[in-house]
């Protein structure tokens, strides 16, 4: 008798696609139209025909061993041009949803937090621990809460030491998630890439220079042009908003560390220089901070109106995933300005309320990255690296003895 | 209450379903939209299933419908309305007049005299035709047309003159007839899908994609090239022809259903080219390759056995200029052997599919569905491609259905 392997298929993956907005996986019929059209599909490493079947098998594995659901951009030619309205660029979405959820640990924060209802309650939540933290402070400074006395002064309210107890605890604690979630993955896509595995069964890894020299940097360079988004058919004007939104982040990123090192390690723990914070308006680090804030909100504001305007005309379905994760970026921008602009005009009674809520809309959105589909910025990126990798050893060019056994008319 | 049926479209099944009638005893009129009878069938190389040319099937229909006294037919007529009900239908027929007597079945010397060019319809446009024409050379009725564009101008009265005396009469005027009939056949067949529809697949753009019934012209000893299936762009003989599948079949924004015969098509065609010259490769691009039944089954693993045949599971999203002047390549994704296939091929051939007459020209008082085809009614029988996609054999056998559908419908009403 013939050697036949029997496929186990995963029903509850399928179902978890379907629920995410894949609902339609099951009408591909497999002609391969999306596969030419699609602007990123490369003649080697054609999507999104095979993850429609195998989603539609329920193979699990090929997917979560599959680097090129996370190439896609939802471009959407693919559900432009499907003859059955199959609509592949849904079906990747969603399997990008469920894969996210299923490299975060705990689930039960992934659940919470892909629901609008649950985004709400956390930010309530944070809010109430916010407040609750700076209760306890005002008894530490002695300061009046929830009101200080005097001109409003967000250092009076909560000053650096309990800011960075909480925000430094949770960005510890998001980086573990995140790393453990790109472990896994890379494990996956690495062995469903075909890679070699070494005698132990562990998956080939480049050294940390060559991993951020060769594979990182040209990786970053790529994602901070958008290159690739910007090759997208039907939906390329969405690539501007959100290269507009991703450059926001970078500038206050930026800033933010500027002011954590200055302030709370200069100033603060080691007393080298005195106080930064509050800085003029003029100061060159304010007006990158205020520029980025802008970005930020009209980044968001045109990826709102794009999604808005492909979504009316069928070319993309929108989850309430993708509306969530917009209006809550938009609340951090907003609330940001918020805090700054009463500040400034120093209405004490509305100034320090928006304050609370910007640190918990941070608060949230920080502990969203594993968690949402604002994780795609973890495991898109590690897709982009590892793409550049997995090329150069299949082609033999990434050293660690893994290259193809060489001919022996190639001597 | 009428005794009588009334059979719209002339082609093979309302051919079939107006001599079964006939036969039986009834009253038949025919109602031909073309100026010839035979339809679609009359414009192939070969149909299946034995491969024969249309005159085989189609001569001895004529021959039925020429010496039964029973059948009247219409040719140039369309159907302008239908009202009343089974068994007392009232059906309004114009018949748009032919210029030309019965005895005109020579237009030769008609042809030199005219000047106007037109596109020859007939052939798809492949070649023009004069402003008096023949059809086609097995014509049935056998008489010349003049094109009505002519009728009152200068060319009109010189070709007129050039004919023999009393041939062409540009005299005649349109006729409206009234029918009462107790049944209706409606077997108005189909149209080529319009082929630049397809905006990825280029047709249109590139002279060297053809649909596959420009092929079957060009095929046909009786055809724009006299048999010989060539690339339009500079008649030479092409080696690597490309089959594009289902091109505006099974697709949502052009015709959602299958439209059944052109994988057929499309294996029939590999072989006249594969006769017509030996060194030549055909690529078939396909999504899943249809072909019921054992003898179509057998067909194609005829076709598959010849090692010049390459079958490639995928379809064709995207047409672009080949390295060769006048060549086109064809990208697909290739679902079994993995990647995307860019093949370079001298002429490609849509596998266009079968658009229901309904959807462009419909009959006032007939249902039709969402697609154009006809919805069944008591009284009212659609057969062969006017009710769905069929091959030619499938349409004589639901012609001959129709045919005793629309007796039963009298003789239950007269009983």
């Amino acid at each position: 008798m013939a050697e036949y392997n029997k496929l186990q298929p995963d029903l509850s993956f399928v179902r978890n696609v379907m629920e995410a907005g894949g609902d339609t996986v099951k009408r591909c019929y497999q002609c391969a139209t999306c596969s030419v059209v699609c602007p990123l599909s490369t003649p080697e490493n054609t999507f999104p025909r095979k993850e429609m079947l195998w989603t539609q098998w329920g193979l699990a594995d090929k997917v979560a061993g599959d680097v090129d659901v996370w190439l896609c951009h939802q471009c959407a030619d693919c559900t432009v041009y499907c003859p059955r309205d199959a609509r592949p660029g849904d079906v990747l979405g969603a399997i990008r949803a469920s894969a996210i959820r299923y490299y975060s640990r705990p689930k039960a924060l992934a659940d919470m937090l892909s629901k609008p209802g649950g985004v709400v309650g956390a930010i309530i939540a944070a809010a109430v621990f916010i407040l609750a933290v700076a209760a306890m402070w005002a008894q530490v400074t002695g300061e009046g809460f929830p009101f200080p006395e005097g001109v409003v002064v967000y250092d009076k309210f909560l000053s650096v030491i309990p800011i960075d107890a909480v925000f430094l605890s949770l960005v510890a604690f998001v980086l573990f998630v995140c790393y453990n979630g790109v472990i896994n993955f890379w494990g996956d896509i690495s062995k469903g890439a075909g890679l070699p595995l070494s005698y132990t069964g562990s998956v080939p890894t480049p050294s940390l220079g060559t991993l951020l020299g060769k594979y990182t940097w040209p990786a970053v360079s790529d994602i901070l042009s958008h290159a690739r988004f910007k090759k997208c058919g039907q939906t390329a004007e969405r690539a501007r908003g959100h290269l507009w939104l991703l450059w926001a982040f970078i500038i206050l990123f930026v800033v933010t560390n500027f002011v954590f090192v200055a302030e709370d390690l200069l100033y603060n723990a080691m007393h080298l220089i005195g106080p930064v914070t509050p800085m003029p308006l003029y100061h060159p680090v304010k007006l990158l901070a205020n520029f980025g804030a802008i970005l930020m909100i009209s980044g968001i504001w045109l990826i709102k109106t794009m999604r808005d305007k492909k979504t009316e005309e069928n070319v993309l379905k929108s989850s309430a995933q993708d509306w969530t994760l917009i209006w809550l970026i938009f609340a951090v921008g907003a609330t940001g300005i918020g805090s700054e602009v009463f500040r400034l005009i120093n209405v004490a009674q509305i100034a320090y309320p928006v304050y609370v809520f910007h640190l918990a809309c941070v608060f949230v959105l920080f502990l969203s990255l594993p968690y949402t589909k604002f994780g795609h910025l973890v495991y898109r990126s590690t897709a982009y690296v590892f793409q550049k990798w997995a090329e150069d050893v299949k082609a033999g060019r990434a050293g660690f003895g893994l290259e193809k056994p060489s001919g022996a008319g190639e001597h | 209450m009428s005794g009588s049926i009334l059979v719209v479209g002339g082609g093979f099944s309302g051919l079939t379903a107006a001599v079964e009638a006939a036969e039986m005893g009834y009253d038949v009129y025919l109602v031909e939209n073309e100026s010839y009878l035979g339809g679609r069938v009359a414009q192939l190389n070969k149909y299946f299933p034995k491969l024969c040319p249309p005159t085989c099937g189609l001569e001895i229909n004529f021959k039925r419908v020429k010496t039964n006294p029973r059948i009247v037919f219409y040719t140039q007529a369309s159907v302008g309305s239908v009202s009343g009900g089974p068994g007392d239908f009232r059906v309004e027929i114009n018949v748009s007049p032919r210029y030309t007597t019965p005895q005109c079945n020579n237009c030769k010397s008609g042809e030199a005299a005219a000047s106007t060019e037109v596109p020859n319809e007939f052939n798809f446009g492949l070649n023009t035709r004069k402003a008096i024409y023949m059809p086609h050379p097995m014509a049935f009725p056998n008489q010349c047309v003049v094109d009505p564009s002519v009728v009152g101008s200068d060319e009109g009265r010189k070709i007129k003159d050039a004919m023999p005396a009393g041939h062409v009469d540009l005299d005649q005027k349109p006729e409206a007839v009234t029918l009462n009939v107790g049944a209706i056949i409606i077997a108005t067949g189909w149209k080529p899908y319009d082929a630049t529809k397809m905006d990825r697949l280029c047709f249109g753009k590139y002279p060297n994609i053809v649909t596959n019934m420009m092929v079957e012209r060009m095929a046909s000893p009786s055809g724009p090239t006299g048999g010989k299936i060539v690339r339009p762009s500079d008649k030479s003989e092409p080696k690597r022809v490309g089959f594009v599948q289902c091109a505006g079949s099974r697709d949502k924004d052009h015709l959602p259903y299958c439209s059944y015969i052109c994988c057929m098509a499309t294996l029939k065609q590999a072989l006249y080219l594969r006769e017509q010259s030996p060194d030549t490769e055909i690529y078939i691009f396909y999504i899943d390759i249809r072909s019921p039944g054992m003898k179509y089954e057998k067909f194609y693993k005829k076709v598959k056995d010849d090692k010049k045949v390459h079958f490639i599971k995928g379809k064709v999203a995207e047409v672009k200029d080949g390295a060769v002047p006048g060549s086109v390549v064809l990208v697909a994704e290739d679902t079994i052997g993995g990647g995307k296939i860019e093949q370079e091929v001298d002429l490609a051939v849509l596998a266009t599919g079968m658009q229901p007459t309904g959807a462009f020209n419909p009959i006032s008082g007939i249902e039709y569905d969402t697609d154009g085809f006809v919805v069944p009614k008591d009284g009212i029988v659609p057969c062969g491609c006017a009710k769905r996609p069929v091959d030619v054999v499938s349409s004589a056998q639901s012609a001959t259905a129709a045919a005793l559908k629309a007796i039963q419908t009298l003789v239950r009403r007269a009983g």
